[in-house]
């Protein structure tokens, strides 16, 4: 065995080091804080966002930022967003130094509200600006609850993609289902925040617990790529003789995994195994032999170990994937036969600042670009408003991004300036289809032109300086359009390039596979990255972007095989197991 | 009352269409005139899911009922289950009028409205609502306070409900054939009335219906139904766990578990069973019997969990009643046994005059529970002023016993 020092690795296993924090914006965000303060959390700062400032008292978060304090009067919005967005501007300037410490956020939210879907795509905003890498964990209301704050929850949820690196959405009709058909509502909701802050939880603790072989954030972002549409997330923790076996059964057992069945659709999974000094190799051995029985042969795993000596005696197992859609599959199909652009397209969150990626020229691009121009954003009307930034009248020749902050605009002229000096003649810019997690604002690029618009940066846009190198490119700088995106990317990047060296020095250490389709997570990633740039083929693949769209917004799981005639029927879930699976083959698992 | 009346009893099962028509004579005897079945298509976990095709077997049960029975039939009473059927408890209590000494049937009308009053989801109608016992000025379990002198009058309702449009889906079903259908009964609540004598229920049993799709429960004690409830896991469930695992045409797997498998594990020899076809495949014994454990012991585990936490388990007197076409399966009742640590005999319905070999089977419990059921019913019917309401016909049957 050769002895090292693991810190040699670069790597930081001090949580406060790093700057991580996890905010909890508005009623459901306080709750899951409070979980997490429950359950002992030292890892992070715990920072509760409210209107509602006796709700806000009750918190036992050690931060605490009263929004719209003038404005609402310590009042609550009464669940409008507008009020929620106010009130989130009024203490812009607290959250922003509250920010500005970390280098990675957690936001978790429930959307629906006023609060909550007024301030959190605020804080997304200013967050991002403040280059920290952003993760949101949105809880989507019940139906129950009404089309008005769905579609409440859904513009914030839209706008929230724009900005977050990773968004996970959890559907609490869903989680209802899945956890407590019968319990009450106090436990129903309990479990459900439980599972959102052990979501975050482990999240953290994959990243940043000491690995001796490590698992990095562009595995993490890999596991959770986004134009797979549904995250799937277990966690499992045992003691004692057997734990390898029963640790991986817990988190297998989470719901959201249905067993570990659903692992055979994704296309990477990310596992990490963890425990005190006296995890012996077997017992990792023996956990990943299991895992593999569960996922399919083309899927990549993404493996981790480490030892934490907080653990103690426990072995924990931590299982991150996500899974496509059926939309989405279909669309990666049609990204996949254009050849050039298709393994950094595929990729929704991998970073999009990194100019590179709208460079690609394909003939595709070209031909679609004159024939959509623009009438059709996407989203459909009935869903959510466009925002009013989307202009309509500037289409044919800008299609702006859409943007809360009306700030971020530069003038059109500013537009035009900078494609006429690159002497562009195509015109036109179209909203695009998006990997479904995030949809992101996009341009239609055309393969001459391009300045991809990519949001909190946008002003950026207007300084037509020559691009300073940055981060080191997975791809050589090649044509203006390069150059112009590089522009773009300025102001984010110079603000990031610390943390891209960390992530990127974490690599070093670590053993794994690469999935052809995932090239762009290759080497150093600039976590606090946009959602990418797609160039719309044409309206079919927006529509399945669109269909994409609506899927993500359910954590569905799917009648999977193994059902044998009941296949299509409603699964019988009775404690998270599906009895329509013959009992003989759960039990021998 | 004296003429005789002739009722009819449908249950769309998950295996079979059964219909049965029995005549109720003037002395209370019934006779049972006709039975059509068929096996069923279109049902699964005892739900219809494919109308057309269960038309299809329902109208060809109806023609051999018929046929049978030399009776036309317009009217059914249906038997309904499936997972979305809950049952709670839930008490009403009201204070008599102060210068009104005595309790009037109005008053149980009254408290009856208010025990029935529990919210309920809202996609969600009744199917019963099942008295258990009156408590007048804390005086327990009185069968009929009318008359008796009062100020609190409280009553304990047993209320079975489900998702309604999946009700209306089967009567929907049933009407375009067409047939009218009289009412509807939640299986158990049918099997009961002929697989539990008063004795049973009084002294306390739990009936475990398992068929098809479902295994529907019923539990009594001190004469009113406490518990009910649906599994949704059937025979076709185990079948299913054989075709699956052993990895064998549905078909051959049902064979193999009706002439080979057991239940139990024990007592078992580990021989090679030859699966029926061409291939010749071989099965061992041990294997098939583990399967079919597995699952039974699991699917009784989850009837067996609420009874035990609500502590019903230990007030079964005369134990537990195991009917329905997957209690016919070998070893299952020993299994029941080990599980619920409470006596078990499988048990079809009592005697009544007509086929005899159709009452001992116990996969006729239900159709043949719906004819007794409607007796009773019909039995209050002239007892009953201008008051009763339709939905109160339950009183009697479980209430009363007393």
């Amino acid at each position: 065995m050769i002895e090292y020092h693991q810190a040699e690795q670069g790597e930081f296993s001090d949580t406060s080091e790093f700057g991580v924090k996890v905010i909890g914006i508005g009623g459901a965000g306080a709750n899951v804080l409070d979980r997490m303060a429950l359950e002992g959390s030292d890892d992070a700062e715990l920072l509760t966002l409210n209107t509602d400032v006796r709700a806000l008292s009750t918190s036992v978060s050690s931060q605490k930022i009263q929004l719209g304090a003038t404005l609402l009067k310590g009042m609550g919005t009464g669940g409008d967003p507008t009020l929620g967005k106010q009130a989130a501007i009024e203490a812009v300037d607290e959250i922003r130094k509250a920010v500005r410490s970390s280098k990675m956020v957690f936001v978790c939210v429930g959307l629906g509200g006023g609060t909550g879907s007024g301030a959190a795509p605020e804080v997304c905003r200013i967050a991002r600006e403040e280059g920290v890498f952003l993760v949101v964990f949105a809880t989507m209301p019940f139906s129950f609850e009404g089309e008005r704050r769905m579609g409440q929850a859904r513009t914030a949820l839209e706008q929230i993609s724009r900005y977050a690196n990773a968004v996970i959405t959890f559907d609490n009709d869903r989680m209802g289902e899945l956890i407590v058909p019968k319990d009450g509502v106090a436990q129903a909701f309990a479990a459900a925040d439980k599972i959102i802050s052990q979501s975050i939880r482990a999240t953290m603790n994959v990243v940043f617990r000491p690995g001796i072989i490590r698992i990095g954030m562009d595995d993490l972002l890999s596991a959770l790529d986004a134009d797979d549409s549904r995250c799937l997330f277990g966690y499992g923790v045992a003691k004692g003789d057997n734990r390898s076996h029963e640790a991986l059964e817990q988190a297998l057992k989470c719901p959201l995994l249905d067993r570990g069945k659903l692992l055979n659709e994704a296309r990477s999974v990310l596992v990490q195994v963890a425990g005190g000094d006296t995890m012996t190799l077997f017992e990792v051995q023996l956990v990943m032999e299991e895992v593999a029985k569960h996922v399919g042969k083309q899927t990549q795993i993404l493996f981790g170990t480490g030892t934490d000596k907080r653990l103690g005696n426990s072995l924990t197992v931590t299982i991150i994937s996500s899974i496509a859609g059926p939309a989405a599959s279909s669309m990666r199909a049609a990204q996949a036969e254009e050849e050039s652009a298709a393994p950094a397209i595929s990729l929704g969150m991998a970073p999009a600042s990194q100019p590179e990626l709208t460079q690609p020229i394909r003939p595709v691009a070209i031909a679609a670009a004159p024939v959509a121009p623009v009438p059709a954003p996407i989203p459909p009307v009935e869903e959510y408003e466009p925002e009013p930034e989307m202009v309509v009248e500037e289409a044919p020749v800008f299609e702006p991004e859409p943007v809360d902050d009306a700030s971020v605009f530069e003038p059109l002229e500013e537009f035009e300036e900078v494609v006429a000096e690159e002497e562009v003649a195509v015109p036109s810019y179209a909203p695009d289809p998006v990997p479904p997690l995030h949809r992101a604002p996009v341009f239609q690029a055309d393969p001459d032109e391009v300045p991809e618009l990519v949001n909190p940066i946008a002003r950026a846009m207007a300084v037509p300086a020559e691009p300073a190198p940055l981060s080191p490119p997975p791809f050589p700088p090649q044509s203006h359009t390069n150059e112009v995106a590089r522009v773009e990317a300025l102001t984010e990047s110079s603000q990031k390039i610390t943390l891209t060296r960390v992530v990127g020095s974490g690599n070093t250490g670590r053993i794994k596979t690469r999935d052809p389709l995932a090239p762009a997570l290759d080497g150093p990633v600039l976590p606090p990255a946009k959602p990418p740039v797609i160039p719309s083929h044409d309206a079919a693949a927006a529509e399945l972007s669109e269909e994409a769209r609506q899927q993500q917004e359910l954590l569905q799981l799917d009648p999977v095989a193994g059902r044998g005639r009941f296949a299509k029927t409603d699964p019988t879930i009775v404690d998270g197991e599906d009895l329509d699976v013959p009992t003989f083959l759960r039990k021998k698992r | 009352m004296a003429a005789s009346n002739i009722y009819v009893g449908l249950e769309i099962g998950t295996s079979k269409v059964c219909m049965v028509v029995g005549e109720v004579r003037g002395d209370g005897a019934i006779k049972i005139l006709g039975v059509g079945q068929h096996p069923s298509a279109g049902v699964r976990k005892g739900e219809i899911v494919d109308p057309e095709t269960v038309q299809t077997c329902l109208h060809d049960a109806l023609m051999r009922a018929e046929e049978r029975s030399n009776v036309e039939v317009n009217t059914v009473f249906l038997a309904v289950t499936g997972s979305h059927v809950q049952s709670l408890n839930n008490r009403g209590t009201i204070r008599v009028a102060d210068e009104q000494m005595e309790i009037t049937p109005e008053d149980l009308e009254e408290v009856k409205k208010i025990a029935r009053d529990v919210p309920l989801p809202k996609e969600n109608g009744y199917i019963h609502s099942i008295i258990q016992h009156y408590y007048v000025d804390g005086q327990d379990k009185i069968p009929n306070p009318v008359g008796m002198l009062g100020q609190k009058l409280e009553a304990d309702y047993h209320i079975i409900h489900g998702v309604k449009t999946r009700i209306q889906n089967a009567i929907k079903c049933v009407r375009e054939v067409p047939l009218e259908v009289e009412d509807i009964v939640f299986s158990p609540v049918a099997a009961a009335q002929v697989v539990l004598n008063r004795e049973a229920k009084n002294e306390g049993a739990l009936l475990i219906d398992i068929g098809g799709g479902t295994t529907d429960y019923i539990c009594f004690i001190d004469g009113a139904v406490v518990a009910s409830g649906c599994v949704p896991i059937g025979g076709d469930h185990i079948t299913n766990d054989i075709a699956l695992v052993l990895k064998i045409p549905l078909a051959r797997a049902e064979k193999l578990k009706v002439n080979h498998g057991s239940a139990s594990l024990r007592g078992m020899i580990d021989v090679d069973i030859t699966v029926e076809g061409e291939s010749g495949k071989k099965v061992s014994q041990e294997l098939l019997n583990q399967i079919m454990n597995a699952r039974v012991t699991e699917l009784l585990s989850v009837v067996h969990e609420p009874l035990a936490k609500a502590g019903y388990l230990s007030r079964l007197g005369k134990g537990i009643f195991l009917t329905g076409g997957s209690s016919l399966m070998k070893g299952i009742a020993d299994l029941t046994e080990e599980i619920f640590g409470i006596p078990v005999q499988k048990s079809g319905s009592a005697a009544m005059s007509g086929p005899s070999t159709l009452f001992e089977n116990p996969q006729y419990a239900t159709p043949v529970g719906l004819i007794r059921y409607a007796q009773l019913l019909d039995e209050q019917k002239p007892k009953r002023g201008a008051f009763s309401k339709l939905g109160e016909k339950l009183e009697k049957i479980f209430g009363g016993g007393k």
